[in-house]
């Protein structure tokens, strides 16, 4: 059986150590096997697509891109295994690039491949794993031999009988910047300046293929983090290592006894809650298009059972458990701090994607004052009693120890002067905070305002009242939709305008792009009306919601809806104010946004052909108290 | 670089005191007419040489443009000379009562013989109609926040009847206040580009098609507004060719063919033509004074506290700050060193004869008093010196500082330095003038440095900057702020470290 230092050591090189071994396939196989564990591993969602492209009757070449850690070279040894039968000897060895020689069917439909020899044709499987190791650094020279390996690349994307297929990893950067590179040596080479072409698409466009070239294009930073997410936590939790530790007896203050934080963590870990939780914060980065590679979500499991800001490397030890234990420093260990990294210096996490990415919730640091009244008064006062016994009292790991009391004392009898200890206390706060992000049940988020904790407010509806119901079909509440289009005609007028049943194009009459914009140019209805309407689509691919407006049935603009944009929109509808913790980017794309309805509604107004009048009419905007829009028309007379 | 082509002669009794500066650069770089003044008074020039058929040709020989542009004083009577509007609307309810008491009140606009306001009344059914237009021509209108004379604000160039030229209060003269050439420089520079065919097509193209604005402006005016206009003539410019005339037509040609509402283009029109002014005198600057390469430009991307990139381009903006003065002193060096001085001041009436080399050089001593020293060739060309640079400093030697900050180039933020640290809307000019759709960033970068010499990124920095100034992570971190930048105005998609694409998003598709 597999001993718990063992793996707990195999382990920490997912986590944040300082050489983060585990970011390389590579890597990771030869400790796997120097320990004799089996690396975490599950199927890659992309597996079947890739291994589909190339165990077919008439395979076509892939590229796989994506960040460090997204899991592109552990695709190409699958590939590889696929080939041949499992047999990883060739795939060993350190070259970038190997080759298979692979027998298909000559008329490209049969399959399995005949048996008969003259029906079979012999395709050359290339594998450039790693583009960045294989290319020449730039100002090198290029060795013949990967000109010609390049050249006979470009060939096949074009080339429908040839016998040359190419899987390629690298990160997209690489990729472009190697072909540019490769372009630069020859003068006129229109086949390269072809594939180029093509990849600058597929990548900007997100696309995985495009008509006329042999290719399937993975960008493995476009998957779902959320997918990836639960299947990496699930294969983390099932892995034989833990098995081992369950089964120790080990005694109470030893490593995997019942005061083991790694222990308490591990099992914190597989609750529904916490699951569910983590789950919407990566469907949300999803949403926002921040994508969290593959490896980095493993950091994030691993930092969250093993994190303890005392000990070496920040990442506990089976030897390290008793220690803490008598110093009585557990709650240091607690896994609602880990998983954001609390356990880690700050520039550490700062330059961990993951935790960089989770440190825009703001969580632990964005409150209200119901939560901070339970975590400080709610031991006396009545008002907050319940749940604070709930949530504080009755976590005997991580809740209320005697360490916090004496803070929490200290600090609201104000005895304690110095800054120290009101630092102390604010930083066991924002450990609090966060545990009850995770702790406050389903049915309670809206009674405390879960989603308060951070500084999406309205991230929980995103998710259950627009994101799912949108992905099951259905029909997004009218409630919504008004305080979205409000939102939105704020911005458009520059105003205050509480109108929402109509999207109000407005300009100030020299540019589209000024902050007020008093004139009238044109109304579109929100609900369907002679061809008007605004629609919400679900993008499943990309996860993405579209808001288009239809100003004719074919003449529409599309606005990705993401998180944040969603946030400022009803923060700008329910508030009133530009909110000022975001940035100018939301307020500059929606700006962008009625370019592009401004656009196509003189589009429309030139397919409807209207005729010039001798009367030039301007519709000016003006306000009611109540914020209802009042128009004025004015006539001039040519 | 190219040293410069030769410099043409000065026009006959050219208005100048001297012409040094004017002999470098032209009549005039006007140091208190801002960008937006400079494209206005371009416009009067390119549309009334465009009603003649004749836009951008100098039929008649190098500097021999005279056009004659509009005053439009009812229009700008009612817009910026008209304080009883508004109490007039307040106080009376009845229209014709409105209308009445302000065609009284209107009996005093200024410079116009019998005044009469009655032809409003064709085009406004109701006298609050017409004081809704006025409010909103003149919440779009220029210079209504500053302090300037009436005379000196303007409409926004809707089309050709917005355009009139900047008056002396008096209404009578063009006291070239603001208006002070570069305007005219402007059009002589576009008219002696290569692309000067296709830029008047698109510019008379947006100028005459800006359709129902311009025809409501025209409607607050008379029928035959301007009777009495005047002649304007002696701009000058010295360089039959420049490189700077072709980038700036180039990347003006650019930004006309947008997809964008033509208004919207005007302000990135402004900013380029702002730049390429200072670039333009920066160029020269540097040609003059023999210098290899064009003037470089280290752009700092704000950063929260100091980088070596901020000291670096503070110290470039003082660099090229100083250049327009060492290339005029350079320039009266020269004179000094000509054959034509030294024989002159080995004759025998040597004072006499030097004062005609220099009144045919510099025009200088014109007038009794501008030069009153020693009869000594060397005090006079000292002296010479001297007014020279006192001229220079007061006017020429603010235009890269002003036009520089009013571009959005230059720019303290952060500091009590000045520096180049271009604003969003300056780089958003940059862009949309430099990328075709599509660009990788590093592409755009390079671009910026070959055709402008400006360094953001670290790569160009290297090139450029001599090894002891180059510090690769700061200006690694300087392109990652502009990276930052350019996809908060959405003009940037980030595919992966390392990979990003400038995106300009009127040409996408195109």
């Amino acid at each position: 059986m597999m001993q718990i230092e063992d793996w707990i050591r195999f382990l920490r090189k997912y986590g944040p150590i300082p050489r983060n071994d585990n970011m390389y396939d590579e890597t990771i196989q030869r400790t796997a096997r120097r320990y004799k564990i089996k690396p975490i591993e599950f199927k890659h969602p992309h597996q079947k697509k890739v291994i589909d492209s190339i165990i077919s009757p008439d395979p076509v070449s892939i590229i796989l891109t994506g960040t460090a850690g997204d899991g592109k070279t552990h695709l190409c040894r699958k590939v590889w295994g696929a080939l041949k039968k499992d047999d990883l000897k060739g795939w060993a060895s350190d070259d970038p690039y190997l080759n298979l020689k692979v027998l298909y069917p000559k008329d490209r439909e049969t399959w399995p491949p005949p048996k008969e020899r003259e029906l079979r044709r012999v395709v050359t499987i290339h594998f450039i794993r790693d583009l960045s190791a294989w290319a020449p650094q730039d100002g090198y020279e290029w060795a013949p031999e990967k000109e010609k390996l390049l050249f006979r690349f470009c060939k096949a994307l074009f080339d429908s009988s040839s016998d040359d297929v190419f899987l390629v990893a690298g990160n997209d950067g690489q990729l472009i910047e190697t072909f540019e590179r490769f372009k630069k040596r020859f003068e006129d080479i229109d086949l390269i300046q072809k594939a180029l072409n093509a990849f600058e698409d597929l990548l900007v466009d997100d696309k995985q293929e495009k008509e006329g070239i042999r290719l399937r294009f993975f960008n493995l930073s476009r998957g779902n983090s959320s997918e990836l997410f639960q299947l990496a936590v699930e294969s983390f939790l099932n892995h034989d290592g833990w098995r081992g530790c369950l089964e120790t007896n080990a005694g109470e203050n030893e490593a995997f006894g019942p005061n083991c934080p790694i222990r308490r963590n591990f099992e914190l870990l597989q609750t529904p809650l916490i699951h569910s939780r983590m789950t919407s914060l990566f469907e949300l980065c999803d949403y926002n298009g921040l994508h969290v590679p593959l490896r980095q979500i493993l950091l994030m499991l691993t930092n969250a059972i093993l994190g303890h800001p005392d000990v070496k490397d920040r990442l506990m030890v089976p030897g390290d458990v008793p220690g803490i234990i008598s110093a009585g420093t557990v709650s240091k260990a607690s896994i609602y701090n880990n998983l954001f990294g609390g356990n880690l210096t700050e520039m550490r996490r700062n330059s961990i994607t993951v935790f960089d990415y989770f440190d825009q919730f703001q969580i632990g640091y964005e409150t209200t004052n119901r939560i901070d009244n339970i975590l400080i008064f709610g031991e006396e006062n009545e008002l907050f009693s319940t749940p604070f016994k709930e949530f504080m009292t009755e976590d005997t790991f991580y809740g209320a120890d005697e360490k916090f009391h004496a803070a929490r004392r200290g600090y609201i009898e104000g005895t304690e002067e110095n800054e120290t200890a009101t630092k102390d206390f604010m930083d066991l706060l924002i450990s609090q905070r966060r545990g009850l992000f995770f702790k406050i049940p389903k049915a309670s988020e809206a009674e405390f305002g879960l989603w308060k904790l951070t500084v999406f407010k309205y991230a929980g509806e995103y998710l259950d009242s627009f994101v799912d119901v949108l992905k099951s079909s259905g029909s997004v509440s009218r409630q919504i939709i008004s305080r979205l289009v409000r939102g939105i005609n704020r911005i458009f007028t520059g105003t205050l305008i509480n109108n929402d049943r109509e999207i109000f194009l407005a300009t100030s009459g020299n540019y589209s792009q000024a902050r007020i914009c008093r004139i009238l140019i044109d109304k579109i209805s929100v609900y369907p009306s002679k061809g008007e309407k605004v629609q919400l689509k679900h993008d499943v691919l990309l996860k993405r919601v579209i808001l288009s407006v239809y100003l004719t049935p074919d003449i529409f603009e599309d606005f990705d809806l993401n998180l944040i944009r969603y946030e400022f929109l009803s923060r700008v509808a329910d508030e009133g104010v530009l909110p000022a913790c975001f940035s100018r980017e939301c307020y500059e794309d929606i700006l962008a946004f009625k370019t592009r309805l401004l656009a196509a509604q003189k589009r429309r107004r030139e397919a409807m052909r209207e005729p010039p009048t001798p009367i030039s009419e301007l519709n000016i905007l003006s306000l009611s108290d109540q914020g209802v829009a009042e128009e004025n028309f004015v006539e001039v007379m040519l | 670089m190219n040293p410069l082509s030769e410099r043409l002669s000065p026009p006959q009794n050219p208005d100048p005191s001297m012409w040094i500066d004017e002999a470098i650069w032209g009549h005039r770089l006007h140091d208190e007419q801002s960008p937006w003044l400079i494209y206005l008074e371009f416009l009067n020039v390119f549309m009334f040489e465009y009603s003649q058929g004749r836009a951008f040709s100098e039929a008649k020989g190098y500097n021999t443009l005279c056009y004659k542009p509009c005053k439009r004083l009812h229009l700008r009577n009612i817009l910026f000379n008209n304080p009883k509007l508004e109490n007039i609307r307040l106080v009376l309810a009845n229209d014709s009562e409105r209308w009445e008491a302000w065609f009284r009140e209107m009996e005093t606009a200024q410079g116009i013989n019998n005044p009469d306001f009655r032809y409003l009344k064709k085009h406004f059914g109701r006298f609050e109609d017409f004081y809704q237009i006025v409010s909103i021509i003149r919440s779009t209108s220029l210079e209504m926040n500053s302090n300037k004379r009436w005379t000196s604000k303007f409409v926004f160039p809707y089309g050709e009847d917005c355009l009139f030229e900047d008056l002396h209060q008096n209404t009578n003269t063009n006291d070239r206040r603001f208006f002070g050439r570069t305007g005219e420089v402007l059009y002589l520079m576009l008219c002696r580009s290569r692309h000067s065919d296709e830029l008047s097509g698109a510019i008379g193209d947006i100028m005459m098609q800006s359709g129902k604005w311009n025809n409501i402006v025209r409607c607050l005016q008379p029928d035959s507004p301007d009777a009495m206009r005047s002649e304007r003539a002696k701009a000058f410019l010295p360089y039959k060719h420049h490189e700077a005339f072709d980038t700036l037509a180039k990347d003006w040609l650019s930004i006309l063919r947008l997809n964008i509402n033509p208004h919207d283009m005007i302000p990135h029109l402004v900013n380029l033509a702002g730049f390429h002014m200072v670039k333009y005198q920066l160029d020269v600057s540097r040609q003059l004074l023999e210098r290899e390469t064009p003037a470089t430009v280290v752009c700092e991307i704000v950063a929260p506290k100091k980088t070596i990139v901020r000291e670096l381009s503070c110290e470039h903006y003082q660099g090229n700050n100083s250049l327009p003065e060492q290339a005029v002193e350079y320039y009266l060096a020269g004179i000094k060193k000509a054959d034509e001085w030294i024989n002159a001041a080995s004759e025998h009436d040597a004072f006499m004869k030097c004062l005609q080399v220099l009144e045919e050089k510099v025009l200088w001593p014109r007038n009794e008093g501008d030069y009153n020293g020693p009869n000594d060739p060397d005090s006079l060309m000292e002296d010479l010196r001297a007014a020279a640079l006192k001229r220079h400093r007061r006017h020429n030697a603010n235009i890269h500082r002003n036009y520089g900050r009013e571009i959005g180039l230059v720019s303290k933020r952060g500091t009590n330095k000045l520096r180049y640290a271009p604003t969003d809307n300056f780089l958003k000019t940059l862009l949309l003038c430099n990328v075709p759709g599509r660009m990788a960033l590093n592409h755009f970068l390079t671009r910026l440095s070959d055709r402008y010499g400006l360094i953001l990124g670290e790569r160009e920095a290297e090139r450029i900057l001599p090894r002891e100034d180059f510090d690769k992570k700061a200006f690694q971190a300087n392109s990652r702020r502009l990276e930052q930048r350019l996809a908060s105005l959405g003009l940037l998609r980030r595919l992966s470290d390392g990979c990003a694409y400038i995106i300009n998003p009127h040409r996408t598709g195109k």
